[in-house]
C-alpha cells in the first residue's frame, strides 16, 4: 500500500472563491464592471433622492388636517385636508349628504357581488344570474329608497365611486352574455346573420364612444316616446354594454378560432345538439384562450367609465373635479388626483391580480 | 360661455331635434311647471368656479345656482322646488330641447346663431361677462398696450384665445402667445413665471389670483378684451316663462336700486315707500298675476335669495372668495351696466 503513497503532494490548489452571500451576490450582479458601478451609483442614488423627495411630500411636510388649511402653500407637502374636507364629496358626488349610508351599503353591496362572482364555486348558468340579480336589486333598492321610510333618490343625483362600479359592472354583466351572441351570430353558417353582425360590430366599433353616450342621453328619449325611452342611467348603460360586446365579442371570436374544427366536428359525430356544442366545449376553451384580452377589456372599461361625466353623471372622477372645482380648494388638484388614481388602482390592481390568479388556477401557458 | 367641446356635434343634435319640440307645446311650459311643482334647472358635470359648485355636502351653490333659485320661487313660491340638473357644456342645448331642464342658466353667452338657428330665446342679459388681461404686478403695467412683447398664457381652444388674437390685432400689439389644455396647467404655468400675463374670464382670473402663492403679484387690468351677455335661456316659444325669468331678474335689481334687502324686506313690505315698491312686493296687487304666477313673487324671491347685490356678493363678489369687483355688473347709477325694468 505504501508504495502506491506519492512521494510528494501535488501542488494543492486554491481553495474555490466563495461566490455566495449578499457581497457576492451585489459585485455580480451591480459592480461586475467599471461602467456597472457607475451605472449602478448613478441609479441609487436617484432613487434614493426620488423616494425621499416624494416622503417629503406626502407624509412629512403634508398637511393633514382642515384647520391647518391656511398652511397649505406651494412651498408645503401634500395637502391632505382637502379630502378631510372634500372626501365624501369625491366617493358619493351629489348623493344626499345625510343618506350617504346608503350609497356605502350599496357599494359594498356591488363589490361582494363581484367577488363572490369571481369565485368558481358561482359559475353556473344558475348562480351567476341569481347572484347578479340580488346584487343589482340590493344595489337599486338602497341607492333609489321610496320605501320603508328611506326617501327617494333619483338616478340624476347618484354619484361617486358607487355610480362608478355600478356602471362598470352593468355594463360587463350585460355586455358578456351580449359579447357571446355577437361572436357565435358573426361565425354562423347563416350568410344573413354572419354578414349582418359582421357589419353592425364594425358600425359599433368605427363610432367613438362618446358619440354613442351622448345619442343614447339625448336622442333616445326624442326619438322614442317616454315610456321606451327608459331612464337615462339605464340608457347610458346598455349603450355603454353594446360598446363594450362589440370589442368583447372580437376577442371571444379569436378564441373560438382558436380551438381546432375537428373537436366541433367529433362532437357533431357523436350526435351533440348545438347549445351542448357552444357551452360544453367551446366557450370555455375560447374563455381559456383570451383570459388576458379579456381582462384588458375589462380594465379598459373600468376607466373608461369616467367618460359619463360628459353627459352629466358625476362618478367618482367627475366628483374629483367638482370637489377642486372651487376657490377654497382649487390648487390642491394635485392631491386630489392622486387620491383618484388610488381609487383606481386599487380596483384595477385587483381586477389584474385576479386574472393572473385565474391563469395560474387554469395552468394558462403551461400546456 | 366657452368651450366648444363637440360643440359641432351639439349643433347637429339640436338641428335634428327641431322638429320634435313642437310636440311638448300643446302647453305652455310654465303650466307643466306648475302642474309639476317642480323647476328643472343647469347645473354642472363638475364644479365651475363660483357659478356653479358643489360644496362638501354634494349641494348646489354659486351666482347661477341662486338665479335656478331665485326662478323656483317666483314660479313656486319655494327655493326648495328646484331640481339642479347636471349638465356638460355640450349636453346644455340637447338637454333644454329633449326636456331633461326647463331653463339653461350657465353662463350662457347671447350669440346670433344660438338665439337663431338652434332655435332658443334669451332673458335680458343677468350677468355680463368680461374678458380681461391680468398681468404680474411687477411689470408695472397700467394697460394692454404696456405689456408689448410679453408672453400671454391662455386656455386652448376656448373663445379666450379668439377674442385675445381679435383684440391684439384690432389694436396692433405684438405678443407671444402659450396655449394650456387644462385650467390647473395654465395657472401653475403663471405661477411657476412662465406668463407674464394671462387672458381670461373675469370670475376665473379673480380664482387664480386669489389662490396664488402671493396674490398681491398679480393684477388685473382695467381693459376690457371683449364682453359676453350671459341670458338665461328657454326654448324658442316659451314667451310666458321668458316673461317670468325677465320679471325676476328686474325684481332683483329693482330691489338693490331701492336698497331692499333680504333682511328689511319685511319692513318694508309692511310699509312701502312708494307706490313701486308697494306693487314690486306685491302690496298692490297686479304685477304677479298679469305673469300667471302668484303677485307676491318679487317679495318671496328677495325673502329667499336676496337681491342681485347680494346674490352677486356672496357667490363670487366680496363676500366669496373670488372679490370679483362688481364692475360692468353694477347698478347703472354705479357705473355698471344693469337697470330695472319699469313696474307700472
Amino acid at each position: 500500500m505504501a508504495e502506491t503513497m506519492p512521494d510528494t503532494l501535488i501542488g494543492a490548489m486554491a481553495p474555490p472563491v466563495i461566490r455566495s452571500g449578499p457581497a457576492a451576490w451585489l459585485r455580480k450582479h451591480f459592480f461586475a464592471t467599471w461602467y456597472d458601478a457607475v451605472f449602478s451609483v448613478l441609479f441609487a442614488v436617484l432613487i434614493v433622492w426620488v423616494l425621499q423627495a416624494l416622503l417629503q411630500w406626502t407624509v412629512i411636510d403634508a398637511i393633514w388636517r382642515v384647520e391647518n388649511r391656511d398652511l397649505c402653500t406651494r412651498e408645503a407637502g401634500a395637502c391632505w385636508a382637502v379630502i378631510e374636507s372634500r372626501g365624501r364629496l369625491i366617493l358619493f358626488g351629489l348623493y344626499p349628504f345625510d343618506e350617504q349610508w346608503r350609497s356605502t351599503l350599496a357599494c359594498l353591496a356591488i363589490i361582494v357581488t363581484i367577488a363572490l362572482s369571481c369565485l368558481p364555486a358561482f359559475w353556473s348558468f344558475k348562480r351567476l344570474p341569481a347572484l347578479w340579480i340580488a346584487g343589482f336589486g340590493i344595489f337599486v333598492l338602497l341607492m333609489r329608497g321610496g320605501f320603508a321610510g328611506l326617501p327617494l333618490v333619483t338616478s340624476e343625483q347618484w354619484g361617486g365611486l358607487s355610480l362608478t362600479l355600478f356602471i362598470f359592472s352593468g355594463v360587463v354583466v350585460i355586455g358578456m352574455p351580449l359579447a357571446v351572441l355577437f361572436a357565435l351570430a358573426r361565425r354562423s353558417s347563416l350568410p344573413v346573420i354572419a354578414k349582418s353582425f359582421g357589419f353592425f360590430i364594425d358600425i359599433v366599433r368605427s363610432l367613438p364612444l362618446l358619440a354613442l353616450l351622448f345619442a343614447a342621453a339625448v336622442v333616445v328619449p326624442l326619438l322614442l316616446p317616454d315610456a321606451l325611452a327608459g331612464n337615462k342611467l339605464m340608457r347610458v348603460v346598455v349603450a355603454f354594454a353594446i360598446f363594450f360586446a362589440a370589442y368583447q365579442a372580437e376577442i371571444i371570436r379569436a378564441g373560438l378560432q382558436s380551438i381546432p374544427n375537428g373537436q366541433g366536428e367529433a362532437a357533431v359525430a357523436l350526435g351533440m345538439p348545438y347549445w351542448s356544442r357552444v357551452i360544453d366545449i367551446l366557450l370555455p376553451q375560447a374563455f381559456r384562450n383570451t383570459l388576458p384580452s379579456t381582462i384588458n377589456q375589462a380594465v379598459i372599461t373600468f376607466k373608461e367609465t369616467s367618460i359619463v361625466t360628459i353627459i352629466g353623471f358625476f362618478e367618482v372622477m367627475a366628483s374629483g373635479n367638482a370637489a377642486i372645482g372651487n376657490g377654497e380648494w382649487g390648487n390642491q388638484y394635485v392631491e386630489v388626483y392622486v387620491f383618484l388614481a388610488l381609487i383606481y388602482f386599487v380596483f384595477v390592481f385587483g381586477l389584474s391580480r385576479y386574472g393572473a390568479w385565474l391563469e395560474q388556477r387554469m395552468r394558462l401557458g403551461h400546456d | 360661455m366657452k368651450n366648444t367641446f363637440i360643440g359641432l356635434a351639439t349643433a347637429a343634435l339640436v338641428a335634428l331635434t327641431g322638429a320634435s319640440t313642437a310636440q311638448a307645446q300643446g302647453q305652455g311650459l310654465l303650466d307643466t311647471i306648475i302642474t309639476r311643482d317642480s323647476l328643472l334647472c343647469t347645473g354642472h358635470n363638475g364644479s365651475y368656479l363660483g357659478f356653479a359648485e358643489v360644496d362638501a355636502a354634494g349641494a348646489w351653490q354659486g351666482f347661477d345656482i341662486e338665479f335656478c333659485k331665485a326662478l323656483a320661487t317666483a314660479i313656486l313660491g319655494s327655493p326648495n322646488k328646484l331640481q339642479v340638473i347636471p349638465v356638460s357644456w355640450a349636453q346644455r342645448f340637447p338637454a333644454l330641447q329633449s326636456g331633461d331642464v326647463d331653463v339653461i342658466v350657465k353662463v350662457t353667452g347671447w350669440t346670433q346663431t344660438r338665439d337663431t338657428e338652434l332655435g332658443l330665446q334669451y332673458s335680458r342679459p343677468y350677468f355680463i361677462g368680461p374678458f380681461y388681461v391680468m398681468a404680474k404686478k411687477e411689470l408695472g403695467a397700467t394697460g394692454i398696450a404696456d405689456l408689448e412683447g410679453g408672453v400671454f398664457c391662455v386656455n386652448a381652444g376656448t373663445t379666450v384665445e379668439r377674442v385675445l388674437t381679435d383684440y391684439m390685432a384690432s389694436k396692433g400689439i405684438q405678443y407671444e402667445s402659450l396655449a394650456f389644455e387644462k385650467g390647473e396647467e395654465l395657472r401653475s404655468a403663471l405661477y411657476a413665471g412662465r406668463c407674464d400675463a394671462i387672458a381670461g374670464f373675469g370670475p376665473f382670473l379673480s380664482a387664480t389670483r386669489v389662490e396664488a402663492p402671493d396674490p398681491e403679484a398679480y393684477q388685473i387690468l382695467g381693459d376690457v378684451l371683449a364682453l359676453e351677455p350671459e341670458g338665461i335661456v328657454v326654448r324658442q316659444g316659451e314667451d310666458d316663462l321668458l316673461d317670468v325669468i325677465n320679471w325676476t331678474v328686474s325684481a332683483l335689481l329693482m330691489a338693490e336700486e331701492s336698497g331692499i334687502t333680504q333682511a328689511n324686506v319685511d319692513e318694508i313690505k309692511a310699509n312701502p315707500p312708494s307706490p313701486t315698491i308697494a306693487r314690486l312686493l306685491g302690496v298692490t296687487p297686479g304685477v304677479g298675476t298679469r305673469l300667471g304666477i302668484s303677485d307676491d313673487f318679487a317679495y318671496n324671491v328677495i325673502k329667499a335669495v336676496g337681491n342681485y347685490g347680494e346674490i352677486y356678493d356672496r357667490t363670487v363678489g366680496d363676500g366669496s372668495r373670488y372679490k370679483l369687483p362688481r364692475g360692468l355688473n353694477n347698478l347703472w347709477n354705479q357705473g355698471g351696466l344693469l337697470y330695472p325694468l319699469v313696474l307700472d
